[in-house]
């Protein structure tokens, strides 16, 4: 909706040149074995002004080491970055004033202070004009939906208002530029509704953001570009329209089973034209989540391959984000 | 035969699985360069106030000293399984609670044996001890007999501690305890009667007696009965201990309150 | 410049804030010294006179002062990273040292606790009198003391940073620099190479500044001049230390930040 008519700038804000990040790993208390770990290698994006970029991936893909390397926190091995046209190695400092960074989670506050402290502490760590920052601190609050609340200590708070808080935190130095990292992670349905709401609104108001995210309607939703990488490489970069055009040739099919067993998704991933095959784990039951090829009618093969395992509903659809997400990195 | 293999081999699994410790960085400052420095700062500080000799803080801090793993270890290893939320299902398991605690205290025990002989070890190398050989195997004695107590006191000391918050605190307490009262740093007849009183019924304090004693000339044979009593000591603590515990995890049974552990 | 002075002293606002609502390390900087502050009393109680009982007092405030700094310093970095706020901080555009820095210090003001508590436990549990000659001089060294002391935290926190268990290496310094610096045991009495070494340590010039403050002879205000003069000396080294291993870090990804 509001995606569409938002226009972006031209300039690249955040640029990513082949970036590569190795670490030196050491395993074993007595005989120490060190190896080297390629965690990125040769990641390259380009976010532009304005811009909500997601970055998604599976846990170990590389995300959380590329925002580091960006944030100025790690050093690349190899490859370049620049925020805002400056270059994450040589002016780091100049960077961090400029940046925000929110991550999801339970930490990363002083629990047994109110929240009010923590904002002001921050304030003052992230170089906020101290004749500004009463000022600032209470316009957050109240951005964030936690003004009456601040005099509390943060211990008492509940995940989504913790979440707030990360925010109104990362928003601070009013910063042109937003790493947000896994944002709604444990948070209520409801309460991440809000928060959505909210990071959209931070590119309504010009801001540029980076978010990773493991929920793939949220990306759908929100991202107006997205990477996607997988064991350090970026395998497939656009709009989600575009990465959903790439499995959209083609359609899914689901099957509700109880107890399926690895043989039989092997005989169905065996199948001609049948490109992916994963099992979704749900309470009292699993869904097998089959991607065919186009023009093909593979609901009656893929059942009579499942002989032996309780079958339950079967439907056929379009397929969304995340299945091209699976096709994507399952590939990889 | 099985009972004692519960005891062996799952200490020896705990241990590895709880005790970081094992590792260098951690153990040396932690349990060996602080006690021998414990040893020293009271030998200096008994000069420093005129009272009684070297050999007198010696003797008597490497034998308190059992207690350092004897509490800290043993309550990291019970409060370590309440933590990891293994201590329900390790009480709820049909190994007799006896063997199973046993096995845990032997790694600890071990190690307070070797605090002791440590630190004594270097207070005779950088102090004036008058040491004669003959003592030694007595002294020995006297080192395990305390660890054992101490050991046994770190056990009861951790059941009641789960039933506490702050574990940590009550710890260094009981250390202090036994570091003020039980005539290791000041004879016993020079503190306040209900003090001295007190120390009769904790551990070290007669293991410390006999090892002065003995170290000061003594046979074996004059100060067994002190062992005895030492060892009798640490039995009722042991065996306080584990009521104390198999009380918990009825309660926590009757009661549902599992997340008790 | 004036930036970096509001960092500081807001930070030891807040962090002194957050540590005090934290009933372990309350009460392990109190207990400690009562516990040495006991034990002096007893040792040295035949044949002594008051004043080497309030010496003795003394010396173990400074000892649990000493105490809760070489723990608590060392192990500040790993608080922060167990609050997960670590990266938080490195990320930030204040240069790290200066938000480290009141951390320290704010570990060590704790010990005023420590101070209080064992003051009046001689005082009503023994009967030592609390009787100073320079009371306003030794209230005024009270600041200097503490700070100082913080800042040999800071120094150690700067070395140990690279540590997850840098409360273990705190842990190893607690009884020799109580040794070195003279608190309860004199350093006459120790060898000869260790009198130099106390000087360069702020517990030493921390407990003269109470002590002379306390009784008649010595000179207070130079002690505090010592303390401000280390004070100065470690900032420098704990900064210089904490910015060479940052930008090493950066490179070789060795500050685990979570």
């Amino acid at each position: 909706m509001s995606r569409e008519s938002r226009t972006l700038g031209a300039v690249n804000v955040v640029e990513a040149v082949d970036l590569h990040r190795t670490y030196r790993v050491t395993t074993g208390a007595i005989r120490r074995r060190t190896h080297d770990l390629e965690a990125v290698r040769g990641v390259s994006f380009a976010i532009r002004e304005g811009e909500l970029f997601g970055l998604i991936g599976p846990n170990g893909a590389g995300k959380t080491t590329t925002i580091k390397m960006l944030i100025t926190l790690l050093i690349p091995t190899s490859g370049s970055a620049t925020v805002l046209g400056h270059d994450v190695v040589k002016d780091a400092r100049w960077i961090r004033e400029r940046i925000g960074y929110v991550f999801g989670g339970e930490r990363g506050l002083y629990e047994r202070l109110s929240a009010l402290d923590n904002l002001r502490y921050f304030a003052e760590l992230y170089a906020v004009d101290h004749r500004r920052q009463r000022a600032r601190i209470d316009e957050l609050l109240s951005l964030v939906g936690l003004k009456g609340r601040e005099q509390e200590r943060v211990e008492g708070y509940s995940r989504g208002m913790r979440q707030r808080l990360h925010i109104a935190r990362g928003l601070l130095h009013d910063p042109p530029v937003l790493f947000l990292d896994e944002p709604t992670i444990g948070v209520d349905p409801v309460g991440a509704r809000e928060l959505r709401a909210l990071i959209a609104s931070l590119t309504e108001a010009g801001k540029t953001v980076l978010l990773t995210t493991h929920y793939m309607f949220e990306a759908d939703s929100l991202c107006d570009r997205i990477a996607v990488i997988a064991k350090g490489e970026i395998v497939a970069q656009g709009t989600p329209q575009e990465l959903k055009a790439g499995v959209a040739a083609g359609s899914v099919v689901e099957v509700e089973v109880f107890g399926i067993d690895q043989p039989s998704v092997e005989r169905v991933l065996a199948l001609d034209g049948v490109r992916a095959a994963v099992v979704e784990e749900h309470e009292q039951r699993q869904l097998l989540i089959v991607q065919t090829a186009p023009g093909l009618e593979l609901t009656h093969a893929i059942l009579s391959q499942l002989n032996g395992t309780a079958v339950g509903r079967v439907s056929s659809r379009e397929p969304t984000l995340e299945d091209a997400y699976v096709q994507l990195v399952t590939a990889a | 035969m099985s009972t004692l293999r519960v005891a062996l081999v799952g200490g020896a699994i705990s241990f590895r699985g709880l005790f970081g410790w094992l590792h260098p960085a951690i153990f040396v400052p932690t349990l060996i360069v602080p006690p021998i420095f414990q040893v020293l700062f009271f030998a200096y500080l008994g000069r420093a106030a005129g009272l009684e000799s070297d050999t007198f803080y010696v003797v008597g801090n490497s034998i308190q000293l059992a207690a350092l793993p004897g509490l800290f270890a043993m309550s990291h290893a019970i409060n370590g399984e309440r933590r990891s939320q293994t201590l329900a299902p390790l009480l709820a398991s049909p190994a007799s609670r006896v063997a199973l605690f046993l096995g845990r205290s032997l790694p600890v025990m071990a190690i307070g044996l070797l605090v002791s002989a440590v630190s004594f070890s270097f207070g005779v190398l950088l102090l004036d001890v008058e040491l004669p050989t003959r003592a030694l195997p007595t002294l020995a004695l006297a080192m395990l007999a305390a660890t054992f107590s101490c050991t046994a006191l770190g056990i009861a000391h951790a059941a009641v501690g789960l039933r506490v918050r702050e574990m940590a605190v009550f710890s260094n307490l009981v250390f202090a305890v036994l570091l003020v009262f039980c005539g290791v740093n000041v004879p016993l007849g020079d503190l306040p009667s209900w003090m001295s009183g007190a120390a009769e019924g904790l551990p070290v304090t007669h293991a410390v007696q006999a090892g002065r004693e003995v170290v000061a000339g003594s046979s074996f044979l004059s100060v067994a009965h002190l062992l005895v009593i030492e060892l009798a000591i640490g039995a009722a603590y042991l065996a306080a201990g584990l009521v104390l515990l198999r009380l918990f995890e009825r309660d926590a049974r009757r009661r549902a309150t599992i997340e008790l552990f | 410049m004036t930036r970096i002075a509001r960092i500081v002293a807001l930070g030891l606002l807040i962090h002194v804030k957050h540590l005090s609502r934290n009933a372990f390390d309350v009460m392990a900087t109190t207990i400690w010294p009562l516990v040495y502050a006991t034990l002096a009393y007893f040792m040295f109680r035949a044949g002594s006179q008051p004043e080497a009982l309030l010496l003795a007092s003394l010396g173990a405030t400074v000892m649990g002062i000493w105490s809760i700094t070489t723990v608590g310093a060392a192990d500040a970095i790993q608080r922060q990273r167990w609050a997960g706020v670590l990266e938080l901080l490195v990320a930030a555009p204040t240069p790290f040292w200066a938000v480290l820095l009141p951390i320290t210090i704010a570990t060590s003001t704790i010990g005023i606790y420590a101070l209080v508590s064992t003051l009046l436990w001689g005082r009503f549990l023994f009967g030592i009198p609390l009787h100073l000659e320079q009371p306003v001089i030794f209230v005024l060294a009270i600041p200097p003391t503490i700070v100082s002391i913080g800042l040999l935290g800071f120094v150690m926190a700067s070395v140990v940073v690279r540590f997850r268990a840098g409360w273990a290496v705190g842990n190893m310094f607690e009884y020799p620099v109580w040794l070195v610096t003279g608190l309860l045991v004199p350093v006459a009495l120790l060898p000869g190479w260790a009198e130099p070494i106390s000087w360069l340590l702020a517990p030493t010039w921390g407990m003269r500044a109470l002590r002379d403050a306390a009784f008649t002879g010595g000179a207070p205000l130079f002690d505090i001049a010592m303390c401000v003069v280390l004070s100065v000396a470690y900032t420098v080294i704990g900064a210089v230390l904490l910015g060479q291993f940052l930008q090493s870090a950066r490179r070789r990804a060795t500050l685990s930040l979570t």
